[in-house]
């Protein structure tokens, strides 16, 4: 019903616009996040893990593993982000109880009392969740690839072995780097998604790991090249992270940007599940 | 301040604490705890449902891993796989030279040289020495001393038996082998200079009755180069020819001439193809050999067993779900005091937790991983997956007994692991990310990352429990690739258990310990 009346501020009894009212949404998400002490952790440990996980990979890196630098086919930029594959598990995590934390403790109702209009309230949600989960992973992936360049240079591939350095600026570098940082994005949308759709911290999780890691496993379970390829063009995880990809894009089972398409396909289709939930039932 | 003469108030008088006239009182043992999360577990019906749940996503993946891939054989039809004493596949093909031996005898030869032919360098089990065969016949007993590149000197007989002599120093120099053959009792003996002789080995084999061949061999196997790089392996394996030069032969108690054999004149299906025959010359105390094969038993490149059980990696986030559940749920629900006040020792109740959700994930983490066996297995060589390529499974065999309970034990530790850090953490979310984690984010991250750290993962994170799911038995004495992606752990099923017991100890511990420290 007040979807169209003209909203009030509470305070001064002020009749506000269209623009002012989302912008009064996402203050109040932002104030909800923000003062959880939870956040703060889960964004750092987003950080943490993602530049952790990936220094400790490429730490692992000896030139020695290649016969010739000059033909070698590791993936050094690929291999500095691997943190991803873990830090995909904070982002889901902090997606997903940033709606259904509010429906364990029952601020859900005060929130809707507030906001009525449910669309405007997930939307907040999203754009506030994705706003911090993208701020968390852009220092990860850029602390991600600067550890790893120079562990790759540590490692003996330099320039004078014929071995290109990591240039943060080259157009491949770049897309790796820009499409993790929308991937870790994406993901946090999947579980905020998952959350709105199931309501229940475990339920989210579950279903949101047997989604993210669940599906390449499976996928590494089959015998038959044809059915790998088709389950890793489907998985969110395998095939967004195609986007980690610097060279042999030939072997990936789908294009970087096609991937990181279906990432957000999963993402966007597990949103409108969720507002298609919150829309239909009562609290 | 006033002294009064009231005497000191007496210690507060012992209050006998309340007990019903009507209700006889209960007891307050261990068992009635188990009993009492027994009954939690039972009545929460959403707990069910996960756990039936896990089960039916178990063995659903399991047999969509079972039907999804079919062996395409080649057109060229292979004769059948040769098959060893005891009824295992095995390869082998060798360059013999041979007479005939009907009673006992001593066999003794220096081995000059050990070389490889050609481009491709020589394997590490490149072997060359004195052989006890039956007959010609593949996979007939034998016994044999030899010496290789990569491994010293070796006794070996049957196959899967081998022994380790002296380490030397390969083959840059001549080595002394001798063969004494005592009825069936066979014993191997080397030499670096001929007159002095140290045991290397000696073996009962009841093959080797009556007359037997005994002779020189050489033999080769296939030098093996993998490249992997982000879940591309390419294997490359190529047949090896190796060359040795034999002085001084002398041998007693043999009849007949010298004969040149090249046994097994082909390897096995999936080993590629090769001549096992080469080349001999030389008579009486001198003989060059070239040879190429393995006498060996053969390595699968893939598990069967595991594949059938594969369910198990999926099935695992519900089991966790479940685990860490049974005790954040009562601290979410307030649930924990009353727990607490109806039973005050905390580290008990917790144990009493572990136990009830280990004992029923293992029930039900083994009938997952029976049904999962029994269909998959028919399914599996539906598609092809059948001797002789393929060794049939049994339910009764060993490993794949020790596999299919394995199965069952490892969701229960993982439960327990679960049940662990919800104690520790007692909150749902970061407890399920938390096994998440620790669990399938290696088994996912192995196939991608660099062979070293996967190996290094597989040895040390939690997931390392997976091993005992192989069925595949190993032997020391022959390459095998290993690979992360074949489901290989390199430290064996019962090592890769026990690592993850460990943590499942450690984490228990902990909880127990910051369960009757913390106040609830």
């Amino acid at each position: 019903m007040s979807e169209r009346a003209v909203g009030h501020d509470g305070m001064s009894g002020r009749a506000v616009g269209h623009g002012a009212r989302w912008v009064r949404t996402a203050h109040a998400e932002w104030t909800k996040l923000r003062t959880l002490h939870s956040t703060w952790w889960f964004l750092a440990a987003l950080v943490l893990t993602m530049v952790a996980v990936s220094a400790l990979t490429t730490g692992t890196l000896r030139a020695g593993d290649c016969a010739a630098l000059r033909t070698c086919e590791e993936d050094t930029v690929k291999l500095s982000l691997t943190g991803v594959w873990v830090a995909q598990a904070v982002a889901l995590l902090f997606g997903a109880l940033a709606v259904s934390s509010e429906y364990g403790t029952g601020t859900i109702r005060t929130t809707l009392t507030a906001i009525p209009s449910r669309w405007r309230m997930l939307a907040a949600k999203a754009v506030v969740v994705g706003g911090l989960v993208a701020a968390a992973a852009a220092v990860g992936v850029f602390g991600s690839l600067y550890a790893g360049r120079e562990l790759v240079l540590a490692a003996g591939f330099t320039p004078a072995a014929g071995y290109p350095a990591i240039g943060l600026g080259d157009g491949p570098t770049l897309r790796a780097a820009a499409g993790s940082f929308l991937y870790v994005v994406l993901v946090a949308l999947l579980g905020l998604g998952l959350g709105t759709a199931l309501r229940d911290t475990a339920g989210a999780l579950t279903a949101g790991f047997l989604l993210l890691y669940g599906f390449p496993l499976v996928a590494a379970l089959l015998t038959d090249p044809d059915w790998v390829e088709a389950a890793q063009r489907i998985a969110p995880a395998s095939a967004g992270l195609s986007v980690l990809a610097t060279r042999n894009l030939d072997a990936l089972p789908i294009g970087p940007w096609a991937g990181l398409g279906v990432a957000a396909a999963w993402a966007g289709a597990l949103l409108v599940v969720g507002w298609g939930v919150l829309r239909g039932r009562d609290v | 301040m006033t002294t009064t003469q009231t005497p000191p108030a007496p210690p507060n008088p012992p209050v006998a604490p309340y007990r019903s006239t009507v209700v006889p009182p209960g007891r307050d043992g261990f068992p009635q705890l188990l009993r009492a999360e027994w009954t939690k577990l039972r009545t929460v019906r959403r707990w069910n449902l996960t756990l039936l749940g896990a089960v039916l996503l178990t063995i659903l993946i399991s047999l969509f891993a079972a039907s999804s891939g079919k062996v395409e054989t080649s057109g060229e039809k292979r004769g059948p796989a040769p098959t060893g004493p005891g009824g295992i596949q095995i390869l082998d093909s060798f360059r013999y030279v041979h007479r005939s031996l009907p009673g006992d005898g001593t066999l003794t030869v220096r081995v000059d040289r050990l070389v490889g032919q050609g481009e491709t360098r020589l394997s590490g089990w490149a072997k060359a020495g004195l052989l006890l065969k039956k007959s010609t016949a593949q996979g007939a007993p034998y016994a044999a001393v030899m010496v290789t590149p990569g491994h010293g000197v070796r006794f070996q007989h049957d196959f899967v038996h081998d022994t380790a002599g002296s380490e030397g120093d390969g083959v840059a120099t001549a080595r002394w082998l001798r063969l004494v053959r005592d009825g069936t009792r066979i014993t191997g003996y080397e030499s670096a200079d001929g007159s002095g002789w140290q045991r290397v080995g000696s073996a009962d084999v009841p093959g080797l009755d009556g007359t037997v061949q005994a002779g020189l061999f050489v033999t080769s196997p296939m030098v093996t180069r993998m490249e992997r790089s982000f879940g591309a392996v390419s294997v490359d394996s190529r047949p090896a020819r190796a060359t040795a030069e034999f002085g001084q032969v002398a041998v007693s108690g043999t009849q007949g001439d010298w004969r040149h054999t090249g046994v097994g004149g082909r390897l096995p299906a999936g080993a590629g193809e090769s001549e096992g025959a080469g080349t001999s010359t030389g008579t009486g105390g001198a003989f060059t050999v070239t040879g190429s094969g393995d006498i060996a038993p053969a390595v699968q490149d893939m598990d069967l067993g595991a594949t059938s059980l594969s369910g198990t990696q999926l099935g695992l986030v519900l089991i966790a779900a479940l685990g860490a559940l049974f005790v954040t749920a009562e601290y979410r629900r307030g649930m924990i005091r009353t727990t607490f006040a109806a039973s005050p020792r905390r580290g008990r109740v917790l144990v009493a937790k572990a136990a009830v959700v280990g004992a029923v994930t293992f029930v039900a983490g083994l009938v997952a991983s029976v049904v999962s066996f029994v269909i998959g297995q028919p399914m599996l060589r539906a598609n092809g997956h059948k001797p002789p390529q393929f060794a049939e499974l049994h339910f009764t065999d060993g490993p794949v007994l020790r596999a299919v309970a394995g199965s069952g034990v490892l969701l229960a530790l993982i439960a327990v692991l679960a049940l662990g850090l919800g104690a520790l953490l007692r909150r749902t979310a970061p407890a399920i990310a938390t096994v998440v984690v620790l669990f399938v984010a290696p088994l996912v991250l192995v196939s991608i990352l660099p062979l070293g750290l996967s190996r290094f993962l597989q040895q040390v994170t939690p997931v390392a429990g997976f091993a005992i799911q192989e069925t595949r038995t190993r032997y020391g004495h022959v390459d095998s690739l290993c690979l992360p992606e074949d489901g290989c752990y390199p430290q064996g099923p019962w090592l890769g258990l026990g690592m993850l017991a460990l943590y499942v100890a450690v984490v228990l511990a902990l909880a127990v310990w910051r369960v009757r420290r913390r106040d609830v």
